[in-house]
């Protein structure tokens, strides 16, 4: 026993090896989703143009979309709408979340919705409007329950309201092939 | 041709590393006198061929060679001179070529100083670094080579180094820490060496502690002035961020603080020897760790170097052979090896134990918060992070029992100890300790039970314990003039170490606890108040340096409407690398700092500004400065310097 006992330094560093050799062929950076396989977690929202109207999961599901989180302020964002757009004459429905970005009183700040209104109406008329309808998360609660690191950032959502896919970054004709286009279709039928 | 020469003197160095690595180890096994005897000039000839490869890249970044693809890479002409030589160890493959130098420059050290050893058990001390060594130099020359020419299509000018780098703190930071790792493999070596011939005497123990202790030094005040750069350079005042590298560094240095206390009960009562070995081959494994962690790209981490699996493969290799190699040869020849010494329940033997036992759970829980994320993904889990608030609390749990029984620690005999005779000075030590904490916190704050009342204690605990053993133990000699002179000194540095301890964690719980920040909007001639301090920003203006651009803010800070100092902060854009970087403007006092950084230029002529007011944050960088003090007065003590006597050598070369 007591000789066994002088090995186990040595077992300890080859189970650790085993975890460190494997960690070179991965990327630290990437990270998976948590809210894969989740329905969609629970908010009771505004319309960005029609306030008074309240979205929640239930008033959302009943199609296949895709939720695209986005602002006027983020500049991949913008260069994504084209792209968008030209989705939804294909057929694809696309919601959007709109991420507000903090106000900070302390430096003067002040929230205008109708100036947001206005912003948002002017960039997508000039860039083209994918769009059904944008949900304004003012205090970006919901984006956060969605664990979104930065825009842009979409989910594709079934018509259970189950979240089926998370991409970080913008579509593009590439992302869409690769990534989303099978899932988007297989959720059609 | 600079470059290639200095290329060169590296595959030279190579070449000897080799032969260091063979024929020394050779003479030992076949007790061949004239192949041990080699084993000294190798090493001088391995130091000098490493110092002239280094003077050469050193000459290539003076003289702007931006056909050298890492100067170019690191460096630009309009660099000034001085950042120029730091640029050398700025990335990858030079920071490499510093490592060499250290490790061949403790090889030197090794040769040059032990010539009093048995020589058979210097050429096996010599042959481990020298296998060292091998794995090192082939690693730099075959896969990082820093020599490359980027011929014949060089760039006129340089990329630039790292704005973060073009800093004091930076110039000295990786040469100290990197002796300290390196500095490890000497321990190693001893520890290895002493495995082949299967000898663990006290003798062991005194030769292996001045090493370990001047590594354990340069470690100290590497991470120090790594923390210090870090407050200085980041602009958001904080000085330990438990990121992956930052504890990467840390583990050897807590392995390397157990290994120099285990040291000593191994040379004074000749026990712990399994532990004590195990804890020297602990101590580098997780300098090489810390090694493969931030040159692989394994973990996400601010100071990685650009990830390259290839090169991640090799460490990883090399790390399983010297690492591996050695706990197999630990555990193949240590279980015959039994301490015969005997102690009590109450004994310093058993107090140093637990320190020990402190120590190596404070490694493990920062081993554990670093590799968890990893282990956690590759067992296909998902990803996690393991942030601040694990590391902070479990140290909390940790510091209190261990500064309890650091303050214990030094009054207590080896073999046994009467709880009657400590009744007394303890608790004098207690009283002064409440007197000490409870007056600094109401003369600086008001008093509360917080975590600066604990820290409080526990440092005027540690503190005031120190320093009334020191005296007591000099008054043994008559009288404490005397015994200044009489008392050795490994005495003082423990002394002043711990007083450094007790230092740091009065500043750590100070700072945690009291600082004060605010994040503010400015025009020049407002005036913002912060903690009783009024912040009167007088004027933002242009800025122009050799390599960046930017703006300055001048602030006047006064104190209840009394003038206390004008600070300068800056906001510099590096146009090379098109960074921006913050230079806080620092006011320092032992009692408190004052740190402005410059942010944002906002509309209306109005500036973002970062105030904090932190008390007491000096004194964590006290507290390392005083512990790599303590080391170094340890380290003059006269018996490392003493020849072995004849008795001893003749024990160790029997084996």
């Amino acid at each position: 026993m007591r000789k066994l006992a002088f090995f186990i330094p040595f077992a300890l560093f080859i189970g650790l090896s085993v975890f460190l050799f494997s960690g070179l062929f991965s990327n630290p950076m990437e990270r998976e989703s948590s809210v894969i396989d989740k329905p969609l977690p629970a908010f009771a929202l505004p319309d960005l143009q029609q306030p008074e109207k309240i979205w929640t999961p239930d008033s959302v599901k009943g199609k296949p979309f895709l939720l695209n989180v986005w602002g006027t302020w983020c500049v991949t964002c913008n260069a994504e709408l084209a792209y968008l757009t030209e989705l939804r004459e294909q057929g694809v429905m696309i919601v959007g979340l709109y991420y507000q970005q903090p106000v900070d009183a302390a430096f003067g700040e002040v929230f205008n919705l109708a100036a947001l209104q206005q912003e948002v109406a002017l960039k997508l008329e000039q860039q083209g409007n994918p769009y059904q309808w944008n949900i304004l998360d003012k205090d970006r609660t919901l984006i956060f329950d969605l664990g979104v690191t930065g825009a842009p950032e979409t989910f594709l959502v079934d018509a259970q309201g189950i979240i089926r896919q998370h991409h970080i970054g913008d579509i593009n004709p590439q992302v869409w092939q690769q990534k989303l286009a099978a899932a988007y279709q297989s959720l059609q039928e | 041709m600079i470059a290639e020469y200095g290329q060169l003197a590296l595959t030279f160095a190579l070449c000897i590393s080799l032969a260091l690595a063979i024929v020394p180890l050779y003479g030992s096994f076949k007790g061949h006198q004239t192949a041990l005897q080699l084993g000294n000039p190798l090493s001088y000839a391995l130091f000098l061929l490493t110092a002239f490869s280094f003077w050469a890249l050193s000459y290539a970044f003076w003289s702007n060679d931006f056909t050298v693809v890492y100067v170019a890479t690191n460096s630009n002409s309009l660099l000034p001179w001085y950042y120029r030589l730091t640029a050398v160890w700025g990335g990858h493959e030079g920071s490499m070529l510093l490592w060499l130098l250290t490790l061949s420059g403790w090889i030197a050290a090794v040769a040059l100083f032990s010539r009093s050893l048995p020589l058979q058990f210097q050429g096996r001390i010599l042959g481990v670094m020298g296998l060292i060594a091998v794995g090192f130099y082939a690693f730099v020359l075959f896969m990082s080579n820093p020599f490359m020419r980027s011929l014949p299509y060089f760039p006129v000018d340089g990329r630039d180094l790292n704005p973060l780098l073009q800093d004091f703190g930076m110039i000295i930071h990786p040469p100290m820490l990197y002796m300290g790792y390196v500095g490890f493999a000497v321990s190693f070596a001893f520890a290895i060496a002493a495995l082949m011939g299967g000898k663990f005497d006290s003798t062991w123990a005194r030769w292996a502690r001045p090493w370990t202790l001047a590594a354990w030094m340069f470690l100290t005040l590497g991470i120090m002035l790594g923390s210090w750069w870090a407050y200085a350079e980041l602009g958001w005042g904080g000085w330990w961020f438990w990121d992956p590298v930052e504890n990467a560094s840390f583990m050897p240095w807590l392995v390397g603080t157990a290994l120099i206390h285990s040291l000593a009960v191994t040379e004074k009562r000749g026990t712990f020897k399994s532990w004590t070995v195990l804890l020297a081959i602990a101590a580098f494994s997780l300098s090489l760790l810390g090694a493969f962690l931030v040159r692989s790209g394994v973990l996400v981490s601010v100071h990685s170097f650009a990830a390259d699996p290839d090169r991640g493969l090799y460490l990883l290799a090399f790390l399983l052979v010297v690492v591996g190699g050695s706990l197999l040869l630990y555990a193949l020849r240590m279980h015959s090896v039994r301490s015969q010494a005997r102690y009590e329940l109450f004994s310093r033997e058993v107090l140093l134990w637990g320190n020990n036992i402190f120590l190596l759970t404070a490694t493990l829980v920062v081993l554990l918060g670093t590799l968890f994320p990893l282990v956690h993904k590759e067992l296909g889990l998902g990803s996690i992070s393991i942030g601040e608030p694990f590391f902070n609390q479990l140290f909390y749990y940790l510091v209190i029992p261990f500064a309890l029984l650091l303050g214990l620690g030094p009054w207590v005999r080896w073999k046994q100890q009467q709880v009657q005779p400590l009744l007394k000075p303890m608790s004098l030590v207690a009283i002064a300790t409440l007197i000490l904490a409870l007056g600094t916190l109401a003369a600086t704050q008001s008093i509360q039970a917080n975590l600066a009342l604990l820290g409080l204690l526990l440092g005027a605990w540690v503190g005031s314990s120190a320093i009334f053993e020191l005296l007591q133990r000099l008054q043994q000699f008559g009288s404490v003039k005397q015994g200044l002179t009489k008392l050795n000194a490994s005495h003082f540095g423990m002394t002043l170490a711990h007083i450094g301890f007790a230092v740091l964690v009065v500043g750590v719980a100070m700072t945690k606890t009291y600082s004060v920040e605010t994040q503010v909007r400015m025009k020049a001639g407002e005036q913002v108040e912060l903690a009783g301090y009024q912040f009167k920003l007088v004027e933002v203006y242009p800025l122009n340096g050799p390599n960046y651009t930017g703006e300055a803010a001048e602030l006047d800070v006064s104190y209840q409407g009394d003038y206390v100092t004008h600070l300068h902060a800056e906001k510099r854009f590096y146009t090379v690398q098109r960074t921006v970087m913050t230079e806080a403007a620092v006011h320092a006092r032992l009692s408190r700092d004052l740190y402005v950084a410059l942010g944002e230029s906002l509309s209306d002529d109005s500036w973002a500004l970062s105030l904090y007011v932190k008390p007491f944050v000096r004194w964590i960088w006290l507290g390392g400065l005083l512990m790599a003090l303590g080391g170094l007065i340890a380290l003059c003590d006269k018996r490392y310097r003493r020849k072995t006597a004849p008795g001893e050598l003749k024990e160790t070369a029997d084996a």
